[in-house]
């Protein structure tokens, strides 16, 4: 009881501390990502490393947003549109490196702005103006839910095929898994338990173990890049 | 096309190995080494030069050479672990 009453009275500073912890773990997988691309110039690489950027971003917006929303600036309310539009652009970014050889022939394209990532910078626009018209997250619950199911579905797959010879691709598939656990109960607790707090600590941690399980495997197969991982 | 991509960092791993081998090779030579079209070597050699991955040395005779350059080397140090990142993510 003590611990849950000193979690809600540090509610915001819990939230920065873990808005800022996600930024820092996605930075590192940026910068190891970004500088793998620069040296290949594989696109995969480049989606991948565009996903994480994404995901830093948001939560470095979280983290403004926790701070000015408590303080009631009229700001929070663009800051909620564009937390949710990097949320929604990170997961459209992740799923687009596992699928991205079905649709692009040129790597000569823009990563950030070509036809293909215009509809998503559209559909995650809308979504996010959606959600705050109606004072919701459900629209992007719904859009991030479909996403982690089809990159579960594909990571399930790669696991499958090359699990033998990539040890990472399992644990790939159970990090994907576990956001779309995450998504699946951000939906129900704001349906079903009214953003009940210790509800929403349990995602919290799943989320963070997602993004921890990701800098693992960076972590892991930059060092042991000369053996098979 | 799942395989095309890797291909191209095949491709370019083996001309540049061609070249770290030879330490200074001639661009004919290079041509038959990497076993591509003339079309598709220019490409290459190009994106290689632009990149800083070799360069072209042009000694006393005016004979033309290409020779890694110190972004090449940390490609070929790297190959693997690049190679390693894609397949394990699925990229």
């Amino acid at each position: 009881m003590e611990l849950s009453s000193l979690i809600l009275h540090n509610k915001w500073v819990l939230e920065i501390f873990y808005a800022l912890l996600i930024s820092s773990v996605c930075l590192i997988i940026f910068a190891k990502a970004d500088r793998f691309f620069r040296l290949s110039s594989h696109q995969g690489i480049r989606y991948f490393r565009n996903a994480f950027f994404f995901y830093g971003i948001a939560f470095l917006v979280r983290y403004l947003f926790g701070v000015f929303s408590d303080f009631s600036f009229d700001f929070s309310e663009v800051l909620r549109v564009s937390f949710e539009y990097f949320l929604i652009m990170a997961g459209f970014f992740l799923l687009y490196s596992l699928v991205w050889k079905k649709f692009e022939f040129s790597e000569k394209d823009s990563s950030m702005f070509n036809g293909r990532i215009m509809i998503f910078h559209a559909i995650a626009l809308v979504v996010a103006i959606l959600d705050n018209l109606w004072g919701t997250y459900y629209f992007m619950f719904a859009s991030q839910i479909i996403v982690f199911m089809c990159a579960s579905l594909i990571a399930c797959v790669n696991s499958i095929r090359n699990e033998k010879t990539h040890k990472f691709l399992s644990s790939y598939f159970i990090a994907m898994l576990l956001g779309l656990t995450a998504w699946i109960l951000n939906f129900l607790v704001a349906l079903f338990f009214n953003w009940r707090h210790f509800v929403l600590l349990d995602i919290g941690i799943i989320n963070a173990i997602f993004f921890i399980l990701f800098l693992y495997g960076v972590i892991k197969i930059t060092k042991n890049g000369n053996k098979k991982t | 096309m799942a395989t095309k991509k890797r291909e191209r960092l095949d491709v370019i791993r083996d001309i540049l190995n061609t070249v770290r081998e030879n330490r200074q090779i001639k661009p004919t030579r290079l041509l038959y080494a990497s076993n591509l079209s003339p079309q598709m070597f220019k490409e290459y050699v190009s994106e290689l030069l632009s990149k800083k991955f070799i360069k072209l040395e042009i000694d006393g005779k005016e004979k033309k050479f290409f020779s890694l350059d110190k972004k090449g080397q940390s490609f070929l140090q790297e190959y693997k672990v690049i190679e390693s990142f894609i397949e394990n993510f699925g990229l």
